[in-house]
């Protein structure tokens, strides 16, 4: 005996229909109804719901290809600023080397000309030593040369007296009469 | 432009001179006056000086030859400081004493000599030059101590050094 019999056997005869089954009609016009109404959902209904569920699926795709695309394009960029962060340490290095190779030089070109300028300045340093020793020498015997020259003049002036200054002047007298 | 000025001064003060009948005293003390002029520092910065003014300058002259001087030197001197010409006096004197020589067919024999010379020495030199140059000659004495001793004698271009500053010079010139 199944459930049905058992629902149909506690049927009771002195009422007009069984209290769980509605009637034949109602069933008819309820079957109606039902198919009237999920044929009205089904036509209008489901391709509103249906759109709704694609549009909706549409963009959460759109979504997860932006979130994929965001994703490469993160990873893109991640890749170059690694790339970038070692070209820059490479750069670095090569900036570094070259600025220790042109150091170099420059300390090298600096004691090449500072030893030549040292060496020309000591050569001129000497060449105007021996210049202004000369020169010194050279106003120095010009100064007692003068001097020499003042103190014979005033000895010689000194030595002259009246009688003596005379005979200069009848020794001129003297000699330029004698002289034709 | 001075060589005019010099003629123009030398010609006015010959004509002046010779007005007064004084032309040998003139020009005799102008040639003096030039060489103190020439040997006198001070005397030739207070008669150069322009900020003093020309009266006082000429106030100098005046005190300097007054009683002294023939009064037409005076004046001339005088006129030269007025005029601010000055400087040209050295010039202007020796072209006067040789404006006067000429005049009297003389040359002009300037004597440097260390002392001053007696009357008698100058005619004594006068004479040998004459015989020497051949020439008659207006002689003009200068006391100038840088000869030391010894005579300095200038006739036209011809000079004869007896000079003991000479002999110097020349023993210095050895070494």
């Amino acid at each position: 005996m199944n459930v049905l019999s058992i629902v149909l056997a506690a049927e009771d005869p002195s009422q007009s229909h069984h209290w769980l089954f509605p009637e034949i009609g109602e069933i008819i016009y309820g079957s109606i109804a039902s198919i009237v109404i999920f044929s009205a959902l089904y036509k209008f209904g489901w391709p509103a719901a249906k759109k709704a569920l694609e549009t909706r699926t549409a963009k959460i795709q759109q979504e997860i290809d932006e979130s994929a695309a965001a994703r490469r394009n993160a990873e893109s960029d991640a890749a170059n600023i690694r790339k970038a962060l070692g070209d820059i340490a490479s750069e670095r290095s090569r900036i570094l080397a070259d600025a220790d190779a042109q150091a170099a030089a420059i300390l090298s070109e600096g004691r090449t000309r500072i030893a030549a300028e040292v060496a020309e300045m000591e050569t001129r340093a000497t060449a105007e030593i021996a210049a202004a020793r000369s020169r010194i020498g050279d106003e120095l015997r010009a100064e007692i040369a003068r001097l020499s020259a003042v103190a014979t003049n005033d000895a010689v002036r000194a030595a002259l007296d009246d009688r003596t200054q005379q005979e200069l002047v009848d020794g001129f007298i003297s000699k330029v009469g004698a002289s034709r | 432009m001075s060589g005019q000025q010099i003629t123009a001064y030398v010609n006015a003060m010959f004509d002046v001179a010779s007005a007064n009948d004084a032309v040998a005293v003139v020009e005799d003390e102008m040639f003096r006056l030039a060489r103190a002029y020439e040997t006198n520092e001070p005397l030739r910065s207070a008669l150069s000086d322009s900020t003093v003014p020309v009266a006082r300058r000429q106030g100098i002259v005046e005190q300097l030859l007054g009683g002294k001087a023939h009064n037409v030197t005076v004046q001339l001197a005088s006129l030269l400081v007025g005029t601010g010409h000055v400087s040209l006096l050295p010039q202007v004197a020796d072209a006067l004493v040789k404006r006067a020589s000429s005049e009297k067919q003389l040359e002009v024999a300037e004597i440097r000599s260390a002392v001053a010379l007696n009357d008698a020495q100058k005619t004594r030199i006068a004479e040998a030059l004459s015989k020497t140059t051949g020439k008659k000659l207006n002689l003009k004495v200068v006391v100038d101590p840088t000869v030391i001793g010894g005579i300095v004698a200038t006739v036209g271009d011809e000079v004869i050094d007896d000079s003991v500053r000479t002999r110097l010079d020349q023993v210095k010139s050895r070494f």
